[in-house]
């Protein structure tokens, strides 16, 4: 650039300045729009292709070491939260944010403050992609007056200029439509800003509860309890719903109930409490049903209910039971003798019991759902125990989501919702007309612009001409 | 039994508008075109009574497994290229528009047409309103890419100043773009608002308004791919070529990330409760 007049001329700018205008022009660029966003919408595929936040070991089955390794190095594993994903979907935030300072002010200026243009050329008319003439015959004043009559009805902002030679009047409207894409950008930006807080200022985290347990809840004065976990299913025997009864505890006292279910979670004090698995305690039961019968015999003589952890007496006999443990699939620890589940599933019940006669104890046999009398309940008695039976404890899955972000993210969209129809739907049309006497007639040119949907002003145009040539 | 007579009758319906629209590209006869678009509409009469009979047979909104889906979303178009033909009197469109549409209800008969029960994820209000949004902006950008092809056809005619064939059928290039544009305008905000409708629905079903599943992330695509189109247009003009190819593009990711997701990951986008 060589400039020859002015003080400021005698240097180049500095290099700073220079380099600035450069990085400013490279963020305010379409070409740079359009290379992000496509970049962005392609990268994103590869997400979708390659499973995300596997294990090392899962990628090396599916893909081999070699490119397991280029996976982690590109971090395509967890490819949505990799720094170069990030660093796009700043570069797309920058590339608005410069496109918004560029273009606003200027076109905020231009459009809403709008000095009078007093007369125009009457040649923009016959270039306008649309126009039209109108012969009134009327004498000049009252066609002005009808003209501005029509365009008053239609809600068009007007500015009349009067000249030696005729009235020159220039009418626009929708003007807040050329704000739509601004709006549509910033809604953008504050949709990325709610994610971004709910990033730093959120948890998510899933807890098992049983049915009756109580669970406490991460940063927060309260606790929730699962009263009670249930299925609802079709005729046809299909689940239809998962329910958990929830209630929300503070200081020991209930403050809340509510059902949850799929589609309608809990939301308590900033918090949302969702269903999201279940399953029957594997290591729990609500209670188990111990019958009594002679050894060498199949009948058994009575049977009675224990609940867990509860001591119960056998009637007609000198026997109390009290319920210790479960297990749903049974298998005993030779290094540790420990009895545990080796499944969630209940291929394998047992009870852990202990025997009383009076006070003594005077046995705690596990027994098998599967297996009656494979060994003896009470050693050295002709009477023995089986397990016939028992009501499990379902567990609910319930996932927890803080998110303060959440509602500014929901703000963003309606921002966005209203942007778009200021952008869509609200269209920027300008029209200027002319008007000059012909004899005891006058004629009538108007020409107009819209910065989208030619059909509409097409249309209006008819309308209005319409309207002007109607008494 | 009555639904599927009809059903099919609708697909044979389809087919004869298909034919005699064909048959209009080469003849250019005023009166085939307007035997095929009074075919298509039979058939158009007959598709919207097996939607509704679906839909009372159901009671929901029938579209929750694949053929469902292929039938809704085909109705749907039809139903938007009847209203465009009578706002704009573009009959030449129903001959891109009606092949589309058999194709589609023809793959929606290789699908069980079994009512199934809905699953406890889309058991919620938000199903009929996040399923029409989205299949009415994916209606809007399927007449976009036919719109566009036209667009390529007419300006192939024009480049090679050859008068002839096609070039006396199709509009001029001013309005084929200018509904084209249309198109978008509604599209966009629609696949935008099924975007965040779905969002709120996530929120509400599974705890996240967003969760990069593989659903969310291939209408992001979608959306960046139109937005791009849209920015394109716009703001660099372009027209023509440019336009369409983008356009053509963003629908095939369109379709291919529907059929691929409802294929390999099942209906309600492969979300479900463990």
């Amino acid at each position: 650039m060589s400039i020859k007049t002015g003080a400021g001329a005698k240097t180049p700018p500095p290099f700073y300045k220079r380099v600035g205008r450069k990085v400013w022009l490279f963020f305010n660029s379409l070409k740079l729009t359009l290379a992000v966003m496509l970049t962005l919408a392609f990268a994103a595929g590869f997400g979708t292709v390659i499973e995300q936040g596997l294990r090392p070991a899962e990628y090396i089955r599916a893909f081999g070491p070699k490119w397991t390794s280029v996976i982690y190095y590109t971090q395509v594993n967890d490819l949505y939260h990799a720094w170069w994903f990030t660093a796009l979907l700043a570069l797309l935030c920058l590339n608005i944010i410069v496109c918004t300072f560029e273009r606003f002010p200027p076109k905020w200026k231009a459009l809403l403050n709008q000095k009078p243009s007093g007369k125009f050329n009457a040649r923009i008319i016959s270039n306008c992609s649309h126009n039209n003439t109108i012969i009134l015959a009327t004498e000049l004043d009252k066609a002005r007056e009808k003209v501005l009559a029509v365009f008053k009805k239609k809600k068009y902002k007007t500015q009349l200029t009067t000249a030696s030679d005729g009235h020159y009047i220039y009418a626009w409207r929708g003007t807040l439509g050329r704000f739509g894409s601004d709006i549509v950008h910033i809604s953008l930006l504050l949709i990325l800003l709610g994610s971004i807080l709910g990033g730093f200022y959120g948890y998510k985290d899933n807890k098992i509860v049983y049915e009756g347990d109580t669970m406490t809840v991460p940063e927060a004065p309260f606790q929730v309890k699962l009263n009670k976990f249930w299925i609802d299913f079709y005729d046809t025997g299909q689940i239809r719903q998962y329910n958990s009864l929830l209630s929300v505890m503070e200081n020991g006292k209930e403050v809340l109930k509510k059902q949850i279910w799929v589609n309608e979670p809990l939301y308590y004090k900033g918090i949302r409490f969702y269903q999201s698995s279940y399953g029957s305690a594997w290591d729990r039961i609500k209670r188990a049903d111990i019958g009594l019968l002679k050894k060498d015999s199949k009948r058994i003589k009575t049977t009675v209910s224990v609940d867990w952890g509860k001591t119960v007496p056998l009637k007609g006999t000198p026997y109390s039971i009290k319920l210790m443990g479960f297990a749903a699939d049974f298998a005993y620890d030779n290094a540790t003798k420990t009895v545990f589940s080796q499944s969630a599933e209940t291929k394998n019940p047992a009870v852990h019991i202990e025997i009383y006669k009076g006070k003594e104890m005077i046995s705690n046999p596990w027994l098998f759902l599967n297996y009656p009398g494979i060994f003896p309940a009470i050693p050295d008695s002709e009477d023995d125990l089986v397990f016939a039976g028992f009501t499990g404890i379902m567990y609910s899955g319930i996932s927890l989501n803080k998110d303060p972000g959440t509602n500014v993210v929901w703000l963003g969209a309606l921002v966005m919702g209203l942007g778009f129809f200021l952008a869509f739907f609200i269209t920027h049309k300008r029209l200027w007309i002319y008007i000059k006497s012909e004899g005891n007639s006058s004629e009538i040119k108007i020409g107009g612009f819209i910065n989208k949907n030619q059909f509409a002003l097409e249309k209006e145009l008819k309308d209005i001409v319409h309207r002007i040539e109607s008494d | 039994m009555l639904t599927n007579i009809l059903f099919h009758t609708a697909i044979a319906a389809y087919f004869v508008a298909t034919c005699i629209f064909v048959v209009y590209l080469f003849t250019h006869n005023e009166r085939v075109v307007k035997t095929a678009v009074g075919v298509l509409t039979a058939a158009f009469v007959l598709h919207t009574i097996v939607i509704v009979l679906r839909w009372a047979g159901a009671g929901r909104t029938p579209v929750v497994n694949m053929h469902e889906s292929l039938l809704f979303f085909s109705w749907l178009t039809v139903a938007l290229y009847m209203i465009m033909l009578v706002k704009f009197k573009q009959r030449v469109l129903g001959a891109f528009v009606t092949p589309f549409v058999l194709l589609l209800i023809i793959s929606s008969s290789f699908f069980p047409k079994t009512i199934i029960p809905l699953a406890p994820v889309l058991e919620s209000y938000w199903l009929p309103v996040h399923v029409v949004l989205a299949f009415l902006g994916n209606a809007f950008f399927a007449i976009a890419f036919f719109l566009g092809i036209m667009y390529m056809i007419q300006e192939h005619y024009l480049k090679k100043r050859k008068l002839k064939g096609l070039f006396y059928i199709l509009p001029s290039l001013g309005v084929i773009d200018e509904l084209n544009y249309r198109c978008l305008q509604y599209g966009f905000p629609l696949l935008t608002l099924a975007i965040i409708t779905g969002a709120i629905w996530s929120e509400y079903a599974l705890g996240s308004y967003w969760q990069w599943k593989p659903r969310q992330v291939w209408s992001l695509i979608t959306w960046f791919l139109y937005a791009a189109l849209l920015h394109g247009r716009l703001t660099a003009g372009w027209r023509g070529k440019k336009a369409a190819l983008l356009s053509a593009l963003a629908f095939m990711v369109l379709v291919g990330s529907f059929i691929m997701i409802n294929v390999i990951l099942g209906g309600a986008h492969g979300i479900s409760l463990r």
